[in-house]
């Protein structure tokens, strides 16, 4: 037996004498003739194992509080030679339930292939008291409590060596994919802030028409905006505070608790940067309704802030003033009249969508969040609208819809073009002036699109007369 | 080390070993069940083992005692299980006969909960009680071990003789929790406190195995007492080797074809379906019918007639048309090539 074990080793002292005469069997195998180290040996098993039940707790498994003590013992009895035996061992002594064997055959690798490379790597320094990666490990009953902490810190310190040993385990994954995401999502955030600039570039406002627009109005809009970015991505990251309950985060930690969640994690959308198609309908019905410098400062705030913005306008026929709305020297309130003037009178959604998939194709791609306004009264063919607001439900990421009529208490999609679209939109909304909007903005950030969105559940709608927004 | 030493069997056994005892008892076991049995045993650990009905849990605890040659001492749990029906009871008849012939005494006589009883038991009757001595001649205390009914688990505790007996305590998740928290003493230390007598620990730890069909989560403090064993329903190869071992008056082709039309059942989406139990009792009853030792294949005729010893809800068997019949019968005809290799 070594004399310079430490007292305060978890595992007790027949056990360990087992276990180095087992690990000793292993190094044996892997190193012939080699005099090994022991205790360096036994050290790296355990704080492996330490790791591994770490990293099964974390990934939500239960395993008791004693259970590493007993998973030492039984590797002990088992042996490291070879690998079903151990994972039978740590199977048997760290789970709980029958649900958690996914987590364990998930990183039952890692552990493996991290404890046969130091082994070996212990085997083959014959003699050394300690190999670097154990000096510069923690003691296992320390890393016991701050595994979380040290997480990042060890893994990465622990990789290097692992690379360098060569190549002769194939079913490796020296991470977790878990690791890559958050790395990821952290990039994706910078990205998305110095992203969410306009392309664009300086330009006036348009007219003076924005400029009409109160403060709190042009909050509302810059607000509106601001939620279409985050639908644009269907990913969520972990957020420290919200209203988004991440229900299966509870529910797995409230399992530590006894079925009682002690607090509830969030989450929130990971805010990307914006694409977005904005598709108005300029017939009279609805041109008359909303309130246009409203209109006209959404699209401009689209326009700036979009990483890809795109207007269209359409009636009987669909045209891209994109152009007319990006330019500086653009008139897209004229623009917007022009259109109306030119060409009035009823409706063709459906024929608009097929133009714009047509002509414009690349104007939608999933990333695309479009948003449709019109009233919905549609004169065309309702079969050609279907075929065509399925084709953009399927393509864009999202599509808001927002109705100048559902301002109304009393509405109900109940026209034949609300009728047919409604199904395919992922949010119907009311649309006459900024206090809308804001309205719509508040539901897409507490619900996202996946959620219980639209008009119906206004809450001016449940309570009295809608209070805003009666321009005409 | 043969393993046939008297003593403890559990210190001396090999994985070898265990896997020659269960072959001898006709088990077969995956190397992962006889990994955690070797653990259990060479850890003195409690086994917990979970998994579908008639998946072979109780099995288990049997052939473990058989093959170690040791009583198997068998608790059933039920809802309501007590602590006196699992543990002990006092013999009141001849508590209650003994005070009335004046041979025993209850010493105080309010009954067991008496301090002064549990005084005159635990202080080995040196003092014999503060007011009990007026019987005159010193009459032995009724709370003895003469009086007590011994139920399984202090059998299990107090078992004499070389070998451990296993202990089986079967589908622990019909107990209530309350009986679970009273198992945890029994399970960590192999030992009870009875108030009268003091508390009783077991020379030869029992080997325990405990089985729950996952009908109510247990408690982690049960859970985390014991090693964990999940047992699956099992390959259409281990399968067939268990029915081959079980029952072998059925031909082999017919018994693969049995495991087939198995495997294949239990890729529907029955309420209850069929484990390693009930493809036993199918075999047995296609072997049964087919008293002459025809080796045909199975016939949809058959399978319909026979369908009763693999599905026991009625949901289950008016869910079997004709068109899962034929499916069935499509997987026995094509088992016969999969046995073909091992044969």
């Amino acid at each position: 037996m070594s004399p310079n074990r430490t007292p305060s080793n978890p595992v007790d002292d027949g056990s360990r004498a087992d276990a180095e005469r087992r690990v000793v069997r292993g190094l044996d195998r892997a190193s012939g003739d080699a005099v090994p180290d022991f205790e360096g040996a036994r050290k790296h098993v355990l704080t492996e194992l330490v790791r591994f039940v770490g990293r099964l707790r974390r990934e939500g498994a239960t395993v008791a509080a004693d259970g590493t003590l007993e998973a030492a013992r039984a590797l002990s009895v088992v042996g490291l030679a070879d690998r079903e035996p151990a994972a039978d061992a740590l199977r048997a002594t760290l789970l709980t339930g029958a649900d958690d064997g996914a987590v364990f055959d998930e990183e039952f690798p890692t552990f493996w292939h991290r404890l046969r490379t130091g082994i070996d790597r212990i085997a083959t320094h014959e003699g050394t008291p300690a190999t670097d990666g154990d000096e510069s490990e923690t003691e296992p009953a320390a890393d016991l409590e701050s595994d979380a902490e040290s997480e990042f810190l060890s893994d990465a310190e622990a990789s290097t060596p692992d690379a360098s040993e060569g190549t002769e385990s194939v079913d490796v994954r020296i991470s977790t994919g878990r690791r890559h995401a958050t790395g990821e999502t952290a990039v994706d955030a910078a990205d998305g802030a110095a992203r969410r600039y306009s392309a664009v570039g300086d330009r006036e406002p348009v007219a003076a028409d924005g400029a009409s627009l109160s403060d709190s109005e042009g909050a509302a809009i810059d607000r509106f905006v601001a939620a279409l970015a985050t639908i644009s991505g269907r990913r969520t990251r972990r957020a420290e505070r919200g209203d988004r309950v991440d229900a299966r985060r509870a529910l797995r930690e409230s399992l530590g608790t006894g079925g009682t969640a002690m607090e509830l994690p969030t989450r929130e959308p990971v805010p990307s940067e914006l694409r977005c198609c904005l598709l108005i309908d300029v017939s009279g019905s609805v041109l008359d309704t909303i309130d246009r410098d409203t209109l006209l400062a959404v699209a401009e705030r689209l326009q700036d802030t979009a990483r890809r913005g795109s207007v269209f306008l359409f009636d009987t026929d669909l045209i891209d003033a994109t152009r007319e709305f990006e330019r500086a020297d653009g008139d897209p309130a004229t623009a917007l009249r022009e259109a109306e003037i030119e060409w009035g009178g009823g409706t063709r959604i459906g024929g608009a969508f097929e133009t714009l998939r047509r002509r414009h194709p690349h104007a939608v791609d999933r990333r695309t969040v479009v948003v449709v306004v019109s009233d919905g009264l549609d004169v065309g063919d309702p079969e050609a609208l279907e075929d065509g607001v399925t084709w953009l439900a399927r393509r864009a990421d999202a599509v808001v819809w927002l109705n100048p009529l559902a301002v109304s208490p009393a509405y109900e999609p109940s026209s034949r073009g609300m009728a047919t679209c409604l199904p395919y939109v992922d949010g119907l909304f009311g649309f006459a002036g900024p206090s809308d909007l804001a309205e719509a903005a508040r539901q897409l950030e507490r619900r996202g699109t996946d959620g219980p969105i639209g008009y119906e559940h206004d809450p001016r709608r449940i309570g009295a007369e809608p209070d805003g927004g009666d321009a005409g | 080390m043969t393993g046939e030493t008297p003593r403890t069997p559990a210190e001396t056994l090999s994985e070898s070993v265990i896997r020659e005892r269960f072959e001898r008892q006709n088990y077969v076991a995956d190397d992962r069940v006889v990994t955690t049995v070797q653990l259990a045993l060479q850890l003195g650990r409690p086994l917990l083992v979970e998994g579908p009905p008639g998946s072979g849990k109780t099995e288990l605890g049997k052939v473990l005692a058989e093959g170690f040659d040791t009583e198997l001492i068998r608790l059933q749990c039920y809802e309501g299980l007590t602590a006196e029906n699992a543990l002990y009871e006092w013999n009141y008849t001849k508590q209650l006969l003994a005070v009335q012939s004046n041979e025993g005494t209850v010493a105080g006589g309010t009954g067991p909960e008496s301090m002064d009883a549990i005084d005159d038991a635990s202080g080995a009757a040196s003092h014999s009680g503060s007011g009990a001595a007026a019987e005159g001649e010193r009459p032995q205390s009724v709370f003895d071990d003469e009086f007590l009914l011994e139920r399984p688990l202090l059998r299990a505790l107090t078992a004499g003789g070389d070998r451990s007996p296993v202990l089986l305590i079967d589908e622990i998740d019909r107990a209530d929790e309350a009986f679970e928290a009273f198992l945890l003493e029994l399970l960590s230390d192999y030992q009870v406190s009875i108030p009268e007598l003091g508390t009783v620990s077991a020379e030869n730890p029992p080997i325990v195995v405990l089985t729950s069909n996952r009908t109510r989560g247990l408690s982690d403090a049960l859970k985390r007492r014991c090693l964990y064993l999940h047992v699956d329903p099992p390959s259409f190869e281990t399968e067939y080797e268990i029915v081959s071992r079980k029952v072998p008056e059925l031909d082999g082709a017919i018994a693969a074809e049995v495991c087939a039309v198995v495997e294949r059942l239990r890729e529907e989406s029955f309420l209850k379906r069929p484990g390693v139990a009930e493809t036993l009792d199918w075999a047995r009853a296609v072997a049964s019918l087919r008293a002459d030792g025809e080796a045909e294949s199975l016939s949809t005729d058959e399978i319909e007639r026979t369908i009763g010893c693999l599905l026991k809800e009625v949901e289950d068997v008016t869910r079997v048309d004709t068109e899962l019949l034929e499916r069935l019968q499509a997987a026995a005809a094509a088992a016969d090539d999969r046995i073909e290799p091992t044969d």
